[in-house]
């Protein structure tokens, strides 16, 4: 009981509180490119779920038997090598290159995965599906995993790690979802000249952003209500 | 000791992750192939790739591909250049000299005191707002010279004169702005086959008396020209050139001479005898925009 208490405060942490693009401004880039239309704007946040899904997948599985500090198979090959059990054989300097290299790959993956089953759907993703590779929510997500598998004592699991990444997916898809429908509803109005385009969007994502900020401490009170509805 | 170890280790991972990810990804291109027609390759693979979205779609591909179904202009690349649009003539098989340029024709030649039954409009002054109050003038069909043209023209290129909008042609690129926002559909978009084209510059579909009424100058449909032209014929009292068909002015000059009304002028670079007649005059000279700060000739003191 107490993992699903920490999951579910993992994935509304990731969703709501700590909105990626919201709260820590990482994927403004598509964000800002495809919130013109509600439809493309939730293919791309699919898309993003999908993809930072399968990136923090992978990317735990590297860093927890590879990369991190103490990992089980430098370990053992530095211990077949005849090395000192005691030392331990650090390769975290490894994780940026290996979390860019499996996001791009994924990319590519389904990329190629898009355009054979989904042709519509490709072509409305136009040039931005390849920029996924250089979104840097994705990156965030891997770096923010890695993170929790530093210290031997607390470390994550693959479900928490999930958890994080489907977590943050979905509050990716709020996001643009809402970005997209409050600029679908922006072109009707009467916004002045200056503002037009890139300005009254960035205006809007601000003030997003602010009520976002309302869902702070919310993970607390949820985490109590719970505790007491389960004992 | 443990400085190699971590070092062979470092390499051995990265090694292998890029095996694992070759094969993978080729075996995803191999199960995941799309045919694609060659056209779009070719075509994208002569874009310089930049991405940049100067030719209005959102990147090469997207280009290339409304290239090669025929829905865009080969030369909209500004990357490329002219080099990259005669790879893509060549791809598609056409000339890239063919397409002539298009220049906006206001097809109205009644300046201020030759429209006809005018009154005082003190509303909003635009053209459309005009347009739907009715009365400003006589003619129903000619220009309002309120000036919606000038304004939606980026390139500075049409001017009220006289209360009629005119064209500047050599400043016009023919981007069809004017010729969308003109709310009496008097601006269309002419072949320019010469350096200056004989247009039709009346727009008014009455009979002759309802013309003279309410202009100086408007056609009146007497059907001269269409009796003395091959490429003119009448159609809502109106003359329609080919355009199609059209060689040279010099096809129309005996139904210029038939006209009562001289509704057909020529618009375009002046000819040589105008140019001659205003030889004499000395024209103001014209002033360039000098692109200076302030701050640039004063002298500093610090």
């Amino acid at each position: 009981m107490e993992t699903l208490i920490t999951l579910i405060q993992i994935a509304i942490g990731a969703a709501l509180i700590n909105n990626f693009v919201l709260h820590y401004f990482v994927g403004i880039c598509p964000f800002l490119g495809v919130s013109r239309r509600i439809d493309t704007a939730f293919g791309m946040g699919c898309a993003v779920t999908f993809v930072i899904s399968i990136a923090a997948t992978l990317s735990w599985v590297f860093t927890y038997f590879i990369l991190r500090p103490g990992a089980p198979l430098p370990a053992w090959i530095w211990q077949m090598a005849g090395g000192d059990a005691s030392t331990q054989v650090n390769l975290s300097v490894l994780s940026y290159i290996v979390y860019i290299f499996v996001i791009a790959a994924s990319v590519q993956f389904v990329e190629m995965y898009v355009r054979k089953f989904f042709p519509a759907l490709y072509k409305s993703f136009g040039v931005f599906l390849p920029l996924i590779t250089t979104n840097c929510a994705i990156l965030f997500a891997c770096l923010e995993i890695m993170k929790h598998l530093q210290d031997p004592m607390r470390l994550w699991a693959l479900p928490e790690a999930l958890t994080l990444a489907v977590g943050g997916g979905v509050g990716f898809t709020l996001a643009i979802v809402l970005m997209a429908g409050i600029r679908e509803e922006l072109d009707a109005c009467d916004v002045p000249k200056p503002l037009r385009g890139p300005g009254i969007a960035l205006i809007v994502a601000g003030i997003l952003a602010m009520a976002f900020m309302g869902f702070a401490g919310v993970d607390r009170g949820i985490q109590s209500t719970l505790n007491a509805f389960l004992h | 000791m443990l400085t190699t170890v971590t070092m062979l280790l470092a390499a051995g991972v990265l090694g292998l992750l890029a095996v694992i990810v070759a094969y993978v990804l080729g075996w995803a291109n191999y199960t995941f192939h799309v045919k694609v027609d060659p056209k779009i390759v070719a075509i994208t693979d002569a874009l310089p790739g930049a991405n940049c979205g100067g030719c209005g779609y959102v990147g090469c591909g997207e280009y290339a591909e409304a290239v090669a179904a025929g829905r865009a202009e080969l030369n909209l690349c500004a990357p490329g250049g002219s080099g990259c649009a005669e790879k893509l003539a060549q791809i598609m098989g056409v000339e890239v000299g063919q397409s002539l340029p298009y220049r906006a024709v206001v097809h109205c030649a009644a300046r201020r005191d030759q429209r006809l039954g005018q009154t005082v409009y003190l509303g909003e002054p635009t053209c459309v707002a005009a347009n739907l109050v009715g009365g400003v003038q006589g003619c129903t069909y000619g220009c309002l010279g309120l000036g919606d043209c000038v304004a939606a023209c980026p390139y500075d290129a049409i001017h009220i004169v006289d209360g009629l909008s005119t064209v500047d042609y050599d400043k016009c690129v023919g981007c069809k702005n004017c010729a969308r926002v003109c709310p009496r559909n008097i601006i269309t978009m002419v072949p320019f086959k010469a350096e200056r084209m004989l247009v039709v510059a009346c727009s008014n579909k009455d009979f002759g008396p309802e013309v003279k009424e309410v202009c100086e100058v408007g056609c009146i449909g007497c059907k001269a020209c269409s009796k003395n032209a091959e490429l003119m014929s009448i159609e809502n009292n109106l003359p329609i050139i080919d355009y199609d068909a059209y060689e040279s002015e010099e096809q129309f000059a005996k139904a210029r001479e038939k006209c009562p009304r001289e509704s057909m002028i020529l618009v375009g670079k002046p000819s040589p005898k105008d140019l001659a007649a205003v030889a004499g005059e000395k024209l103001p000279d014209r002033v360039e925009a000098d692109f200076k700060t302030t701050v640039d000739d004063t002298e500093w003191r610090g």
